[in-house]
């Protein structure tokens, strides 16, 4: 069974290779960076020999590892077919076979070898002596196993939830934390190293709760065999395997039950209303209704405001921090900020997807089409607005100089009209199909339209940033005049540019559809969301 | 036959070196249920996106109620609905919010829309799951609240696309019914369906298409000639069954 079911994986992986460009592209691209995440993660361990705190760091990267294997499964749920039981569940299987083929068919790929070689950089830099090196042999393949079982566990406790909607929604939620850990890990880590705030002595206090976790358990295993105390070692080895044994008794229990038990795609939530708001406001109040009902409900909208706070954030702090105050940085943060809205909603039709054609086959008038683009515009900017304001104070005051947060906002809504505009404008003229495939929270150009969507990236970022020009020659202008005049005058002027930048792109956006709603429409019912 | 309500006339659409509709011509009665029957990849779902306004022909004429469907789009949507094949549904809203955004579309008043909605609710038995998320409904649930979108607006023509695929026969009785009364007051439904004896039993008009083409169209009688509906489309699409002699331990328990 468990030869079987590493077959079945090995094939999987290896058709990935014969189907579409974008799969084979995804396959090759994965294992690259598993091949290099190996080499990272061994020379970095291997970089801390003969340093007393090679032991803290240790501990913080087995963590890092078992984190990464607990986590992942849910986003790749979809894509690995050997991490639901359901798909198992017709055939006649007994649990322990299966229960072992399934760990058998985990461990097989590149990254789990990557995840053993990379690990293995401790008996180069943890490791001392024959029996240091020996301990940290079994310790690495039985972190490897801990990680796998864990993995495991999780997945098929979660597996009926996975396969639901809920689940699918759960998954795009993680999605943003995460986020913000690799914004933090790749912009905020480096700049404490380099001002030497951060060295492997920082992991000390870390290590003094994680040392009590099994993947602290080996890398303070290996310690100790370095040291001398092979008993101690030994112990710490010996309570690690009975966390796996005891991991792997309740993942074959939970397995048997989850074969025979229905998913929770049938138990669904309610709302508490039956009627939308702004009845008052015809068509547009009720765009604005449903545009407003999906900004909540729907993860991927909550995701991409996830996303465009913490770009805005990740431009400028890496900055604000190394090299002090100065309102460029704030006011970069504002432009990116606003131009990834834009980019975030300019291709509304694909974004949409099929229930577009609902809308359009109501659009039946220019009028119509205006309050369409306008209703989406004033929810976007209701949201929009109050956000660029926080992050712009947020870095203002990161940086010690909280007026600059009036200029970060000034410029934001010069931006954010421009962003709307051009996302109007680009919902016409480049209409897209989008997908939303399993283990990816995002929405992406499907396959032979990446060119559209990189357009729609730049199209923004560069539009945004051109039309921002004359809000920073206001700013530099003014900047001897006095504040009390200055900030107000600043900020009206630039909420008056981007509202006319807005009204003009709804305008021309209205009149340009008329035309093209067949292609819309057929972006639209192309998307596979 | 009264005034034609849908006519299409010399109708092509290609994609790449595929001609998926290959010049049709029809005329559907006022008031009629018309069947468009086809085996997959006929040129259905094409041809009822052609009629719709949802893909431009690339040559042909589309008059629904006498007005052009591709020189007036905006003038024909208002008098039509659709229900897709898969229907398109903002799923994260109630099924009550739904049908409501329909009407709001359509231009009824928030009050209109919303007992307009509640009603429909009703008639497709939905009002139990009213607040339930659409993302939650069955396929049949689904069908019928694009079935009440398609609606909500009291359309003179209705389009439908394979409306009782996937659908359970309790909500396939609903929809049925539904469209029996609505043509009943003299509105037009045009769906399209691979399933004969459903075509039989509910519609008065059916045509034929196979590869692009319309082979037989007039009134369900007449297309019958006396043999069952199924009968009649095999004898004109022709059978498409593979060999059958390698499974010859097919039937044995023996594995």
């Amino acid at each position: 069974m468990a030869w079987l079911l590493v077959q079945l994986k090995v094939r999987l992986l290896v058709n990935a290779l014969r189907s579409s460009n974008s799969a084979k592209a995804t396959f090759i691209t994965s294992t690259i960076f598993a091949g290099l995440t190996a080499i990272a993660t061994f020379l970095l361990l291997s970089a801390f020999r003969g340093q007393a705190a090679s032991v803290y760091v240790t501990s913080v990267i087995f963590t890092l590892f078992a984190f990464g294997w607990l986590i992942l499964p849910i986003f790749v749920f979809g894509l690995d077919s050997t991490l639901d039981p359901a798909t198992l569940a017709l055939y006649p299987l007994r649990t322990r076979p299966l229960a072992t083929g399934l760990l058998a068919a985990s461990a097989t790929g590149a990254w789990p070898l990557a995840n053993v070689l990379g690990l293995l950089g401790v008996t180069v830099g943890l490791a001392s002596g024959a029996s240091g090196l020996i301990i940290a042999v079994i310790a690495v393949p039985l972190q490897v196993l801990f990680c796998i079982t864990l993995a495991r566990l999780v997945t098929t406790g979660m597996a009926g939830l996975l396969r639901s909607r809920r689940g699918k929604d759960l998954a795009v939620f993680l999605f943003i934390p995460l986020f913000v850990l690799y914004e933090v890990f790749t912009q905020v880590v480096p700049a404490e190293a380099a001002g030497r705030k951060l060295s492997a002595a920082s992991f000390h206090g870390l290590d003094s709760w994680l040392r009590w976790l099994p993947p602290g358990l080996a890398a303070h295993a290996i310690q100790d065999a370095s040291d001398g105390h092979l008993g101690t070692a030994l112990l710490r080895l010996a309570l690690l395997a009975a966390v796996i044994v005891g991991l792997g008794w309740l993942w074959v229990s939970m397995l048997s039950r989850a074969l025979v038990t229905s998913d929770t795609t049938t138990q669904s939530s309610r709302v508490r209303n039956t009627a939308l708001p702004l009845a008052r406001f015809g068509l547009r109040g009720a765009v604005i209704a449903r545009f407003w009902v999906y900004q909540r409900r729907e993860p991927a909208s909550f995701a991409n405001w996830a996303i465009a706070a913490v770009v805005m954030a990740a431009i400028s702090i890496r900055a604000l921090i190394t090299q002090g105050g100065h309102p460029a940085f704030v006011l970069a943060s504002a432009i990116f900020g606003a131009a990834f809205i834009g980019y975030f909603h300019s291709n509304a039709a694909g974004l949409t997807g099929p229930p577009f054609v609902l809308e359009a086959m109501a659009l039946t008038g220019r009028r119509e089409l205006r309050s369409y683009f306008a209703g989406q515009n004033l929810v976007l900017a209701v949201i929009g607005v109050p956000l660029l304001t926080l992050v712009s104070f947020g870095l203002a005051v990161l940086a010690k100089r909280p007026e600059f947060g009036f200029l970060g906002v000034a410029v934001g809504l010069a931006g954010l009209g421009a962003a709307l505009a051009l996302s109007n404008l680009l919902t016409v003229a480049l209409p897209y199909p989008m997908d939303k495939k399993a283990g990816r929270p995002m929405r992406r150009a499907s396959q032979g339209y990446g060119l559209s969507g990189f357009l729609g990236v730049f199209g923004c970022l560069i539009g945004v940033g051109l039309a921002c020009v004359p809000m920073i020659v206001a700013v530099v202008s003014t900047s001897a005049t006095p504040a009390t005049i200055r900030m107000p005058v600043l900020i009206v002027v630039g909420a008056v540019y981007g509202y006319l930048l807005a009204l003009a792109g709804v305008r021309i956006a209205a009149v340009a559809v008329e035309s093209k709603m067949p292609e819309l429409c057929q972006a639209a019912i192309r998307s596979k969301l | 036959m009264g005034e034609p309500a849908i006519v299409v006339r010399g109708l092509r659409k290609r994609f790449g070196a595929k001609e998926a509709v290959a010049g049709i011509d029809l005329e559907i009665a006022a008031g009629s249920l018309a069947g468009l029957v086809g085996p997959n990849g006929a040129g259905k779902t094409t041809s009822l996106s052609m009629m719709t306004g949802l893909l431009r022909p690339d040559e042909g004429q589309i008059l629904i109620d006498g007005l052009s469907v591709w020189a007036d789009p905006p003038a024909v949507k208002a008098i039509i609905g659709v229900v897709p094949d898969q229907p398109w549904l903002f799923d994260r809203l109630s099924g009550s919010e739904l049908l409501e955004y329909a009407g709001r579309l359509r231009g009824l008043a928030a009050d209109e829309a919303r007992s307009r909605a509640t009603q429909l609710l009703d008639v497709l038995d939905l009002t139990a799951d009213a607040k339930r998320l659409v993302a939650d409904y069955s396929t049949g649930m689904r069908k019928k609240a694009a079935l009440g979108c398609a609606l909500i607006h009291n359309p003179s023509v209705l389009f439908l696309d394979e409306p009782l695929e996937g659908v359970d026969p309790i909500s396939a009785d609903v929809i049925r019914r539904l469209l029996t009364r609505y043509t009943s007051s003299g509105s037009t439904v045009l769906f399209s369906s691979h399933v004969m004896e459903l075509v039989e039993q509910v519609c008065d008009h059916v045509s034929i298409i196979d590869k692009g083409t319309i082979v037989a169209t007039g009134t369900t009688e007449q297309v019958r000639g006396g043999k069952t509906l199924q009968q009649a489309f095999v004898d004109l699409v022709g059978p498409r069954a593979g060999g059958e002699e390698g499974l010859s331990w097919l039937g044995s328990s023996s594995s």
